[in-house]
C-alpha cells in the first residue's frame, strides 16, 4: 500500500517546525537570535510565492498554445497561490524585520519592491474580474501572467542587490549557515513545496468543479 | 513569427531596462548626508559603523557614534534609546531621525541583520543591553 504524498507532508512539516524551535539553536549576530528562526517559514514563502508566479506563466503559455480553458483555470490557480504566498512573504518580513531591525516597515527596497510585486499581481486579478467572456478573459490573463515574469525577477532578485538594503541577499549559499539550520531550512523548503502541491492541486480541482457546475 | 518573436524579447528587455533605471531612485527611502542636513522633516541615511565612535552618555542614557559614508562623510549621530542587542556587531546601520544643526537625532537606529545563521555550535558574545530608561 502506497502512503499518500499530503500524509508525508503533514508529518513532515509538523518535524520541521518541532526542529526548528527544538533542534536548532539561536543565530548569533541577530538582535534577538532567539527569533532568527523565522527563517525557516520567511524563505520558504517567498520561494513558494515565485513558485506561483512561474507556474502561473507556464500554464498561460499552455493556454495560448493549446487554448485548451483548464491550462487557464491552472494558470489563475497558481497565480493565487503566488499572491498568498507573497502576501505572507510580505507579513513574515515585517515581523522579522519589526524584531531584527527594530521597525516592522521603513521603506527599504526590498519592502518597496515586494509591495510592487502584490501590486502587480493584484492588477491580475483585477483583470480577470473586469472580463466577462471566458475565452477573452483567458487569452488577455495569459499574456498579463507572461510579461508579468520579468518585471516579478528583477522585484524579486535584482532590484534589492543593485541598491543598499538591509535586508541580505546572500543568506541561500553554501557555507552561510551552521549544520543545524542547514538540515531544518532544506527540510522546510521541500515541506512547503509539497504543501504548495497539495494546495494547488486542490485549488484546480475547484475551479474545474465550479466551472462545470456554471455550464450544468 | 521568428522576427516577430525576437521583436517582442527587445520590446520586453527594452521596457525591463527602462522600467529598472526609472525605478531605480525611487525604491530607496535612503538620502544622502549632505540632503540629510538640509532636510526639513525626518529622514533615513544608511553607513558603516565608526565602531571607535561608540561613546555611552550614561548620565543622558544617549547612545553616540559616527556613521561614515562611501565618500568618507561622517555623520554624529545621537540616540536615546536602549542600544539595540546587535549593535556592537554592526557595520552597516540605518538611522531614521532629523538633523539638529550638528547631528542626527535618531528616532530609530536599524541593524543590517547577518547573513549567516550561526547556530549550534557557535559562542555567542555576551550581550550588553543598557536598561529602558524611565522619564
Amino acid at each position: 500500500m502506497s502512503v499518500p504524498y499530503q500524509l508525508i507532508c503533514g508529518v513532515w512539516m509538523a518535524v520541521v517546525i518541532v526542529a526548528s524551535f527544538l533542534f536548532v539553536g539561536p543565530a548569533r549576530g541577530f538582535r534577538e537570535p532567539e527569533a532568527a528562526r523565522i527563517l525557516f517559514y520567511h524563505v520558504p514563502v517567498a520561494w513558494l510565492a515565485v513558485l506561483g508566479f512561474l507556474t502561473a506563466m507556464v500554464n498561460a503559455i499552455h493556454y495560448l498554445r493549446t487554448r485548451r480553458i483548464e491550462f487557464d483555470l491552472r494558470s489563475a490557480s497558481a497565480a493565487e497561490m503566488g499572491f498568498l504566498f507573497c502576501l505572507l512573504a510580505t507579513l513574515t518580513g515585517a515581523l522579522f524585520a519589526h524584531v531584527q531591525w527594530g521597525m516592522a516597515w521603513n521603506w527599504d527596497p526590498r519592502e518597496v519592491s515586494i509591495l510592487v510585486l502584490l501590486l502587480l499581481y493584484g492588477a491580475y486579478f483585477a483583470l480577470r474580474s473586469a472580463v466577462e467572456e471566458e475565452e477573452r478573459r483567458a487569452s488577455l490573463s495569459a499574456a498579463y501572467a507572461i510579461l508579468s515574469v520579468p518585471p516579478m525577477i528583477f522585484l524579486v532578485f535584482v532590484l534589492p542587490r543593485i541598491v543598499f538594503s538591509l535586508h541580505p541577499s546572500d543568506t541561500v549559499k553554501s557555507g552561510s549557515m551552521t549544520p543545524d539550520y542547514r538540515v531544518v531550512f532544506l527540510a522546510s523548503l521541500v515541506g512547503f513545496t509539497l504543501l504548495y502541491t497539495w494546495i494547488y492541486q486542490l485549488r484546480v480541482r475547484v475551479e474545474v468543479l465550479w466551472r462545470t457546475a456554471k455550464h450544468v | 513569427m521568428k522576427k516577430s518573436a525576437l521583436f517582442g524579447l527587445v520590446v520586453v528587455v527594452g521596457f525591463v531596462a527602462f522600467g529598472a533605471t526609472a525605478f531605480k531612485e525611487a525604491a530607496t527611502p535612503y538620502v544622502s548626508f549632505s540632503q540629510a542636513r538640509t532636510a526639513p522633516s525626518a529622514v533615513q541615511i544608511k553607513g558603516t559603523l565608526d565602531k571607535r565612535s561608540i561613546r555611552l552618555d550614561s548620565i543622558n542614557r544617549t547612545l553616540h557614534f559616527d556613521l561614515v559614508d562611501e565618500g568618507g562623510d561622517r555623520m554624529p549621530v545621537s540616540y536615546a534609546k536602549p542600544e539595540p542587542g546587535n549593535f556592537r556587531q554592526a557595520t552597516e546601520v540605518v538611522v531614521v531621525g532629523r538633523y539638529d544643526g550638528h547631528e542626527m537625532q535618531a528616532e530609530n537606529v536599524l541593524v543590517k541583520c547577518p547573513s549567516k545563521y550561526q547556530g549550534r555550535g557557535v559562542e555567542h558574545p555576551p550581550y550588553v543591553k543598557i536598561p529602558p530608561h524611565t522619564p
